[in-house]
């Protein structure tokens, strides 16, 4: 878009790398980077890939444990600094170039916000601090900026506290912060990606705004290849700490060079792409159905509503719906982590929903699930084996030859063999940990798989070898699948059926996910908007 | 204002349990608790055997020896809330009168130590925390450690061999002026400052660890009020465990108060055990106790104001929002 | 270099501690005098090579004593500390376990009242209703002690509870007894056991100052703090008679109390941004 203009931030040879233990590990090696005035640039890469650290290493931020092997930094107005002097010798005046100069966005923006002061203070002490406004002008510049960024009444939002707010408002506010010392720059590190499809939708259509209105120049950082296909001007393909390819959006995505890029976007595609499934026959028994559920832990806010859904044999169903919106709760009540307060969870016509005690575990049999943090569900000094063997011990399934058989035996069927069924959890990558965990689930040969965002943390890539894994095993072991997610493109390339759910309830019945787009519920509409927004038109 | 209430109420609770401890601690003990509490026959010289005997029998009645347990405690706990804690029998004044004479002492010895604990202990962990993994860090953690490994009545000789007798700065008495009190409150403020510097570090290092701080930093905020914010966010666990070494700080005043001569009620509880004053013991152990329920309920009203999160009646808020932007 | 100071103190604290345990149970051999037989012709000697801690007012080698004590101190704080270990890591997984339960509730009340009692004053009352004497000091130690442990392992456990892994074993069928011994106990033992070694350097202080202050041990046992507490009047004339007793208080107590240090940098690694 404004590619002719001026060069507003040259990076050149940057290599840093962490230290652990005695070895360094190299993160980037020898990166070279350069920012145009007023142009959105997406630097796209997978986690791990470096991409973090670079943003971190150009804002002086990283840990004591990485070390700048050399790197400059060249910012307009004739600021030049060597990163490799930042090794602890603090000879660059950070201080004149953060906040004013480059502004950060980060991940999680109720964590970059200081949990016991109000917003209002939050934005006193950084336009004071710079000597930007006088102490009686604070108040009415960060309310224009706050009301230019959405916000209808900002006098109130002034003296909340971040704890006060949901994430979306949270990186909104953190935004206006960054934009009230009028920066040259915006380096926004994940802004969306703990965010939920509408309000990652409004992020990034505000960064894009500000951008145009103010001149700004964005380095946006993400493993998301619609965020960057939606809001870029520029895109720069990282992989392992090295640049693969750049070029303009439209050519990147249409004709990507490197070999890299071409499989991350099939990836993509592949987890995309529309069902071609065909819906379950219909003889087919119903398996479990949640009669009017209700779940609240403070009576005044119920997390589950009144909520109904059914699910057939080796039916796939997916449960959609924003963060909050009580799906996972949902999950949880089926899966006899939570007692609802009200309504029923019928299996095959009983109901299991008040079970207790020895009763419940042995529904544990039928009903199993997988979580989204795959790592964090399997314990870190446990190997493989006697991980997934730890269910037939539990539920005092045969004998240790026994266990060990069919321990080997599903650990083969999701792709962990030989050496590897030896091996740890922090030894094995974070795709290896799921294949693990559904191992753990369908060693029980259970009827229904509850699949609470299980592919929502990974990256493309994987994303895709899971749920081609998934749909395997579905078609060799006939189970149901109940698979909750915010991600629309996932659920309709995967599921026969999907129910949206909003404020603890589903609005309407599941329906034939090819048919998705026909609902007439505005809310289901809304996510749909956003999420097609996301992936085919640019915000 | 009904949170305020219910943890009034919990302090109650919590009060009336204790006594009843306190209760059976005493009638536990072996032996006859009016022997206990008029002192053994042959210890009352001035007393002839009938006249003892006598004087047993009232108290018998008096207390409701012979009665039910139950209802002996509830007499016994009317008497305790209109204070009457006995009679002191090496004194033979109210003990009420005694501890009550005494407690300013014991006060002024905590409140001093409390100071040099928390000034000190604040600034060598936070230094420490800011200078973690250099020289100087390891320097303070070396100390502390070593410090927090010296018994208070050791550095409390060693400071007496030093300056009252060595020095000659330092006089040994047993009156309670200001002039005496620096040694002690030194003593006892360097005994317990290690702990709370400890837990200064690692609760500032926690919070350096905070993204909003790197957040800060990315805005350009000087360092020193990024230090400061942290600093503040790292002290607000620590108003409770303040609280409750004032607390244990208070009981173990004995120590010190013993090795200086200085007459606050720990001293003058010891000096009556070994002098086998029950009704004195009994009544420290309950002005002590309810002393430590007290601070804690100051402690949870307190954190209310301090910290924001802990306001659960605010409400999430929700307007000045649009739907979309 | 964190990791090597780490291993430092860690490994300081270890040897001190073994040095310490080897010249305690080594006592008979190295200094071959009897801790409690008096020679009057011996009184407050100073130290030499005969006695290299010198004599105390009834002529008895303080060596010897100061070693012999160690026996007493060491062990029975070691004692009063696993009675407060067990009952308070028992205590604190079933109230985390059965949270906000009946049992929960009656504990954490349990644990508000004790915690009104200041150790100072409990062990106080005990002696002087009780009589003084170590076995009563180490029951209060344990009737208080056990608090801390409880509460600590109750809200690790609370925060367990929380965790992913928590509510995988539960949705594999675990039962509440393996969810307590396979699940939550693991997590709890180790920040329990930290805590535990400073708790025991810090008991050691307690006991020998009760002891100084005439509660504890009683004459003529040797124990450190009524070693102390023995030659208070004659400190200030011939200060030598508390060197080997409060030396041996240090450096016990330094022991633990750098192994502790040592285990929780272990536990808890920090990193902090350059400021």
């Amino acid at each position: 878009m404004h590619a002719a203009s001026e060069a507003i931030l040259i990076v050149e040879q940057l290599q840093v790398s962490y230290r652990s233990k005695e070895q360094a590990r190299p993160i980037l090696h020898g990166l070279n980077l350069t920012l145009h005035q007023g142009e959105t640039v997406c630097l796209l890469g997978e986690s791990g890939s470096g991409k973090s650290t670079l943003a971190k290493a150009i804002t002086g931020l990283l840990p004591p444990s990485a070390q700048v092997g050399s790197g400059s930094l060249a910012l307009a107005g004739g600021i030049a600094v060597d990163l490799a002097d930042d090794n602890g010798s603090g000879s660059i005046p950070w201080q004149r170039i953060r906040g004013t100069e480059l502004a950060l966005l980060f991940q999680d923006a109720r964590q970059a916000l200081n949990p016991v002061m109000t917003i209002g203070q939050h934005f006193k002490e950084t336009l004071l601090d710079h000597r930007k406004a006088k102490p009686d002008e604070v108040e009415s510049i960060s309310c224009r900026l706050l009301r230019k960024l959405g916000f209808t009444d900002p006098l109130v939002l002034l003296s909340s506290y971040p704890f006060q707010l949901s994430g979306g408002m949270c990186q909104r506010i953190c935004l206006a912060i960054a934009l009230c010392l009028e920066p040259k720059v915006l380096i926004a590190d994940e802004p969306t990606s703990a965010l939920d499809t509408v309000s990652q939708r409004e992020v990034l259509s505000l960064i894009r705004a500000m951008q145009l209105d103010l001149g700004l120049t964005v380095l946006l950082i993400t493993h998301d290849l619609a965020v960057a296909r939606a809001v870029s001007d520029r895109v720069i393909v990282l992989d392992q700490g090295r640049l693969v390819e750049q070029g303009s959006v439209q050519r990147v995505f249409s004709q990507p060079k490197a070999l890299f890029t071409r499989q991350l976007l099939a990836y993509r595609s592949q987890v995309s792409a529309p069902a071609k499934l065909r819906s379950t026959r219909k003889s087919s028994a119903c398996l479990l159905e949640v009669r009017r559920l209700h779940k609240s832990y403070d009576a005044n806010q119920p997390i589950v509503r009144d909520a109904s859904l059914t699910l057939d044999e080796q039916e796939i169903v997916g449960v959609l719906g924003q963060s909050g919106c009580g799906k996972s709760t949902l999950a949880r009540c089926i899966a006899g982590l939570e007692t609802p307060n009200a309504g029923s969870i019928l299996l095959r016509g009983t109901d299991i929903s008040g079970l207790q005690g020895k009763a419940r575990r042995e529904i544990c049999r039928r009903i199993q699930m997988v979580f989204q943090d795959a790592r964090a569900s399997l314990h870190p000094g446990r190997t493989a084996q006697q991980l997934v063997q730890e269910p037939l011990q539990y539920l005092r399934i045969g004998n240790k030859q026994e266990r060990i058989a069919l321990a080997s035996h599903y650990l083969q069927e999701v792709g962990i063999e030989g050496e590897a069924q030896y091996r740890k959890p922090p030894q094995l990558s974070t795709g290896q940990c799921q294949r693990i965990a559904i191992a753990r689930a369908l060693v029980l040969k259970p009827e229904v798989l509850i699949c609470d965002e299980a592919v929502s943390a990974l990256d493309v890539r994987i994303q895709a070898q899971i749920l081609k894994l998934l749909k395997r095993l579905h078609k060799q072991y006939r189970f149901s699948i109940l698979m909750i997610s915010h991600d629309v493109s996932v659920l309709r390339s995967f599921c026969h059926h999907i129910a949206v759910m909003s404020d603890g309830r589903f609005q309407e019945g599941k329906q034939a996910s090819v048919r998705l787009h026909e609902s007439s519920q505005p809310h289901t509409q809304l996510l749909l908007r956003c999420a097609g927004d996301l992936e085919e038109v640019r915000i | 204002m009904a949170v305020l209430l219910r943890k009034l109420m919990e302090a109650l609770l919590t009060l009336i349990c204790a006594t009843v401890i306190l209760f059976m601690l005493i009638r536990l003990a072996p032996g006859d608790p009016a022997v206990l509490l008029l002192g053994q026959p042959s210890e009352v010289a001035a007393m002839h055997t009938e006249v003892y005997e006598q004087k047993a029998a009232e108290l018998r009645e008096q207390w409701g020896l012979d009665q039910p347990m139950a209802i002996q405690y509830v007499s016994w706990l009317g008497r305790l809330v209109q204070l009457d804690l006995g009679t002191s029998l090496h004194t033979g004044r109210a003990v009420s009168a005694e501890l009550a004479e005494r407690l300013p002492a014991t006060l002024q010895l905590t409140a001093a130590a409390l100071a040099v604990q928390l000034l000190l202990g604040f600034w060598l962990g936070i230094v420490s925390a800011l200078k973690a993994g250099t020289f100087s860090d390891q320097l303070i953690r070396l100390a502390c450690v070593t410090l927090a490994s010296t018994p208070a009545f050791v550095t409390g000789l060693c400071a007496l061999l030093l300056f009252a007798v060595t020095l000659g700065a330092y006089e040994i008495s047993s009156e309670a002026s200001w002039s005496r009190l620096w040694l002690p409150a030194l003593t006892m403020g360097l005994a317990s400052m290690p702990q709370f510097a400890r837990m200064v570090r690692a609760n500032m290092l926690a919070e350096l660890g905070q993204t909003y701080v790197l957040a800060a930093l990315s805005r350009g905020l000087a360092r020193r009020r990024v230090i400061g914010q942290a600093s503040r966010n790292a002290l607000l666990p620590l108003v409770t465990v303040t609280a409750l070494s004032a607390a244990t700080f208070a009981s173990g005043a004995v120590v010190i108060e013993s090795l200086f001569a200085w007459p606050g009620i720990g001293k003058y509880a010891l000096d009556s055990i070994l002098r086998k004053d029950y009704p004195v013991i009994q009544g420290y152990a309950f002005v002590m106790v309810t002393l430590v329920i007290l601070i804690h309920l100051c402690v949870d009203v307190l954190y209310a104001y301090i910290d924001p999160r802990l306001q659960r009646k605010r409400r999430q808020v929700t307007r000045g929002v649009n739907e979309h932007a | 270099m964190h990791s090597t100071r780490r291993s430092v103190s860690l490994i300081a604290g270890t040897v001190l501690l073994g040095l310490l345990a080897v010249l305690i149970a080594g006592a008979h051999w190295i200094s071959p005098y009897d801790p409690v037989q008096q020679h009057a012709a011996e009184r407050l000697e100073k130290p030499s090579a005969q006695h290299p801690f010198g004599t105390d007012r009834f002529g008895r080698d303080l060596l010897a004593r100061t070693l012999h004590g160690g026996q007493i101190t060491l062990l029975s704080a070691m004692a009063a500390l696993s009675g407060a270990l067990a009952i308070g890591l028992a205590v604190g997984l079933a109230a985390g376990m059965f949270h906000n339960s009946l049992l929960d509730r009656l504990f954490m009340r349990m644990i508000d009242v004790l915690l009104a009692f200041p150790f100072m004053v409990l062990a106080m009352v005990v002696a002087a209703l009780f009589g003084t004497s170590l076995f009563h000091l180490l029951l209060a130690v344990i009737a208080v002690g056990w608090v801390t442990f409880a509460r600590l392992a109750r809200s690790v456990v609370l925060q367990a509870r929380n965790e992913t892994s928590f509510a995988a074993a539960r949705v594999l069928g675990a039962s509440n007894r393996t969810l307590i011994l396979r699940e939550l106990a693991p997590k709890a033992l180790s920040p329990v056991l930290i805590l535990a070694t400073f708790e025991l350097g810090s008991l050691i202080l307690s006991i020998a100052a009760l002891s100084f202050l005439g509660l504890g041990a009683q004459p003529p046992t040797p124990e450190w703090g009524s070693m102390l507490a023995d030659g208070r009047e004659y400190v200030l004339q011939s200060p030598h008679i508390m060197f080997g007793p409060a030396l041996f208080i240090m450096l016990s107590v330094l022991a633990f109390n750098l192994i502790g240090e040592g285990l929780r940098d272990r536990l808890d690694p920090y990193e902090k941004p350059q400021l």
